[in-house]
């Protein structure tokens, strides 16, 4: 029997992948969205999550980068 | 800033010929056909600027000739294209101070302090707003003239003077004085003369040849009051209180900045110093030109001088000390700069051997004769604690005199408050401070403003690189992204601690570390500085690739050890420093830099690391424009992708960027080919890399600090703990073993932190 999930996949860099997979195990249990990693680049997840990684994704990297204050 | 809209300007090629320097532009004749290059593409250039509107500012029919732009707020823009652009830069670089000089197109910021300089340095009011009014494309805002007019009107009148080693303040003007004597903190450090009963006059001096020279720093209205009135005023201060009262007298306060000026010819209490310099040192001319600065009427004047690393910072200060001819105090940072600058005196100037002494903690020379050059470092000057008798003797030799110079090098990294200490204790006629780089992160450095004098001079980085005066440095910064294992360590909370020495580990960016070296090494036999912060990352580096380092430990001896081997072995090509090696260690051969850790986002010390490379190299034609080698020294700055190291990495690449570098970013190291010839490339490698890393303790893994004062208090402390009681007594024996272990372990190691000790000791000990 084929079981078929509606899902996003996700294609970034390794780090990237990694910070993923970090914010999915601080989420609670219930939460987690992480259905499959399929290798250390490439994942597929819950399909509701894109604009919260996004927008996750977005604030980690605006903490590491400087803009000069005028 | 308004960056690369200048180049729309470059005004006809036929206005070159028109006008070639200043005087040109005295005639303000219509010759110039100006229709082709309207205000059209001017007025859209003033809309780029955001939130300041300048579109009211009155265009001038030959604006295309003159270099600068002037805005109401003080700012200023300099095209370096103009023809007029040399000229236009000595005048600017005396009234403003530069805020970011890339190639084309400065901008430069009017301040108080910065018109102060430039009164300092003998620029009228009415000259700085003629000649500012000749060079701007536009008419000169009101609010630019006010403000020139509220800042300079109040300079020259009064003048801080020392005497016989006691502190005056003089004036011509007597009320001048009595509206500083309102203020608490003059009237306070006032020292009244002992003998007269009425304290509110003034002491009065004929004005005879000493000052008359004076006068003619005084603008024309000042100058008749001065003829006039032939009579000097003055009361004493009390000595500790300079610093207080100078700052007092400052733009922001009562607004009579001192003025202080040594007429050192004239002097002839103090004993000449029989020095010049040699034949043979020629003093470059941007060096002459920043002696010139301070020497502007015959006078010593006091202030600071900026010039990049390896620009010849040295050779300005001896040259100095060859122009005043009397005793001369130079401070240095540590012992080894002690020992260069005791070489530098030697080296260019005809000064005796017995005329010049180092004082450090081991190396104490006594001075002979009574005029001499003495090279020690600001922790012996401002220590303390209780010395040795000798020190205790060159230290009292020191207060005592009246020094004609006091010669202060790298100056912004000297803590604010050992200053005051160092300046309370010297007495000198006249102060000059060296450095590259006059940023700090705390905003301490406007008190050099007052602590030393204002800025005489400051050379344009890119300039100096054009004429082949410093090295023309390739600035890179290499991403290493971090393995998928140090990452997912980075991110987890627990370890938020170890951030710093995990992406500092990051095995991609050894294995670009070691690639860069090999390459470096092999390739084109350069001499390599690699730089880590971070005390583990620097042990783990350099063991693995067996290479020699050097940090706040190594002593003295072993330091000089390795520095001459990297200097003369061609086996030694490669070192590794700790942040001891920012300033002053001077390796003039070493033309590579890499950087693998840094102390945050600090400015300073990125631009002092790439000054250990700015030393000019090989042959001077080679290095001109369009010579064999576009770049002759790299500066590699390794930097971790996605961490934070990113946000300090651009950060502290601003004050670089303000001088015109650019940095090259650089993603693909090493190149995947090198494979296995590099370190960590296996897994297993990486995660034992990995859990080395994550089992070192805490305290290992921080940045490194420093004893306040590597090699002053440092090492007294040091041999005060092998003089122990017990050691003294010979009582090794068992009845004091349990009192000799606990001591034994603490102290030759960790010297005590003296705030930590109980107040009964600490008089004792500090």
């Amino acid at each position: 029997m084929v079981n078929a999930i509606k899902g996003l996949f996700i294609s970034c860099d390794i780090p990237m992948a990694q910070f993923i997979v970090n914010l999915n195990a601080s989420m609670p249990a219930s939460e987690r969205f992480i259905v499959h990693m399929l290798d250390p680049t490439h994942m597929f997840v819950q399909p509701h999550v894109a604009e919260m990684i996004r927008s996750k994704i977005g604030e980690f990297r605006d903490q590491n980068s400087y803009e000069k204050p005028q | 800033m308004a960056g690369g809209d200048g180049d729309r300007h470059r005004g006809p090629k036929r206005h070159k010929s028109s006008a070639p320097s200043k005087a040109a532009l005295v005639d303000e004749s219509a010759e110039f056909d100006y229709a082709d290059d309207f205000d059209e593409d001017a007025l859209d250039a003033d809309k780029e600027v955001k939130k300041r509107d300048f579109t009211k500012l009155e265009l001038k029919p030959d604006h295309a000739s003159r270099p600068l732009w002037a805005c109401a707020d003080g700012r200023i823009f300099l095209e370096t294209f103009s023809p007029l652009y040399k000229q236009a830069y000595d005048f600017l670089i005396a009234i403003a101070e530069p805020v970011c000089r890339p190639e084309s197109m400065h901008e430069y910021n009017l301040t108080p302090h910065s018109l102060y300089a430039a009164v300092s340095v003998g620029l009228e009011t009415t000259t700085i707003i003629s000649v500012l009014s000749k060079l701007s494309k536009t008419k000169l805002p009101r609010e630019i003239i006010d403000f020139i007019h509220g800042s300079t009107a109040n300079y020259g009148k009064v003048k801080l003077v020392l005497k016989k080693n006691r502190y005056f303040v003089e004036s011509p003007f007597p009320e001048v004085l009595s509206t500083l004597l309102r203020d608490e903190v003059i009237s306070r450090a006032r020292i009244s003369p002992e003998d007269s009963l009425s304290a509110p006059s003034f002491t009065i001096s004929k004005t005879s040849g000493q000052t008359s020279g004076h006068e003619d720093l005084l603008n024309g209205m000042e100058l008749a009051a001065a003829t006039e009135d032939k009579e000097t005023h003055s009361f004493e201060i009390d000595p500790s209180q300079v610093e207080n009262v100078k700052q007092r007298c400052l733009p922001n306060a009562l607004n009579y900045p001192m003025l202080e000026e040594y007429d050192f010819r004239n002097d002839t209490v103090n004993p000449d110093l029989d020095m010049e310099l040699k034949p043979q040192a020629r003093p470059r001319p941007y060096q002459e030109k920043s002696l010139s600065k301070m020497f502007g009427n015959g006078r010593a004047r006091s202030g600071i001088i900026v010039l990049p690393c390896g620009a010849g910072k040295s050779l300005v200060g001896v040259s100095a000390a060859c122009r005043i001819k009397k005793s001369c105090l130079c401070l240095a940072t540590n012992a080894v700069s002690v020992d260069q600058w005791a070489f530098q005196f030697k080296l260019w100037s005809t000064i005796k051997d017995d005329h010049i002494s180092r004082f450090t903690s081991d190396n104490k020379e006594k001075f002979r004769g009574m005029a001499g050059v003495v090279v020690t470092t600001y922790n012996m000057v401002a220590f303390g604690g209780k010395r040795s008798e000798d020190s205790e003797k060159i230290i009292e030799e020191i207060r005592n005199r009246e020094w004609g110079l006091l010669l202060m090098d790298e100056v912004h990294v000297v803590p604010a408050h050992m200053f005051r200490k160092v300046i309370s204790i010297t007495k000198s006629h006249c102060k000059l401070g060296l450095t590259a780089t006059l940023v700090r992160e705390d905003e301490r450095i406007t008190d050099l403003n007052f602590l030393i004098g204002p800025k005489l001079y400051e050379a344009n980085w890119l300039d100096l690189v054009k004429g082949g005066f410093i090295a023309n440095v390739q600035c890179a910064e290499v991403w290493c992204p971090m393995t998928k294992e140090f990452f997912a360590e980075y991110l987890k909370k627990e370890n938020s601690k170890k951030k710093q020495v995990l992406y500092v580990m990051n095995p991609n960016k050894f294995r670009a570390c070691e690639f860069l070296i090999r390459f470096h090494e092999q390739q084109r036999g350069d001499k390599i500085i690699v730089f880590a912060d971070n005390l583990f990352a620097l042990t783990a580096y350099a063991m693995k690739l067996r290479k020699p380092m050097i940090y706040g430990a190594t002593s003295h001896a072993e330091r000089t050890r390795i520095l001459y081997q990297f200097k003369n072995s061609p086996e030694v090509n490669t070192i590794f420093l700790s942040k001891v090696g920012d300033n002053s260690i001077d390796i003039p051969e070493a033309n590579v830099i890499i950087q693998i850790s840094s102390h945050a986002g600090s400015r300073r010390q990125e631009a002092q690391r790439l000054g250990r490379i700015l030393r000019a190299k090989g042959k001077h034609q080679d290095r001109m424009a369009g010579g064999k080698e576009e770049y002759n020294a790299f500066f590699y700055s390794l930097v971790s992708t996605d961490t934070q190291e990113m946000y300090y990495s651009t950060k502290r690449q601003q004050f670089l960027i303000d001088q015109g570098y650019s940095f090259k970013v650089i993603t693909s190291l090493p190149p995947l080919e090198e494979g296995p010839n590099l370190s960590f490339y296996t897994l297993d490698e990486q995660l034992e890399l990995l859990g080395k890393v994550l089992n070192a303790g805490d305290d290992m893994i921080g940045v490194e600090h420093l004893e306040e004062d590597s090699d002053g208090k440092a090492l007294l402390r040091a041999r005060r703990s092998a003089g122990s009681m017990s050691a003294f007594s010979g009582a090794g024996g068992r009845v004091y073993m349990e009192y000799n272990t606990g001591k034994g372990k603490g102290a030759p190691k960790k010297p005590k932190d003296p705030s930590k000790r109980h107040h009964l000791f600490k008089k004792r000990y500090q």
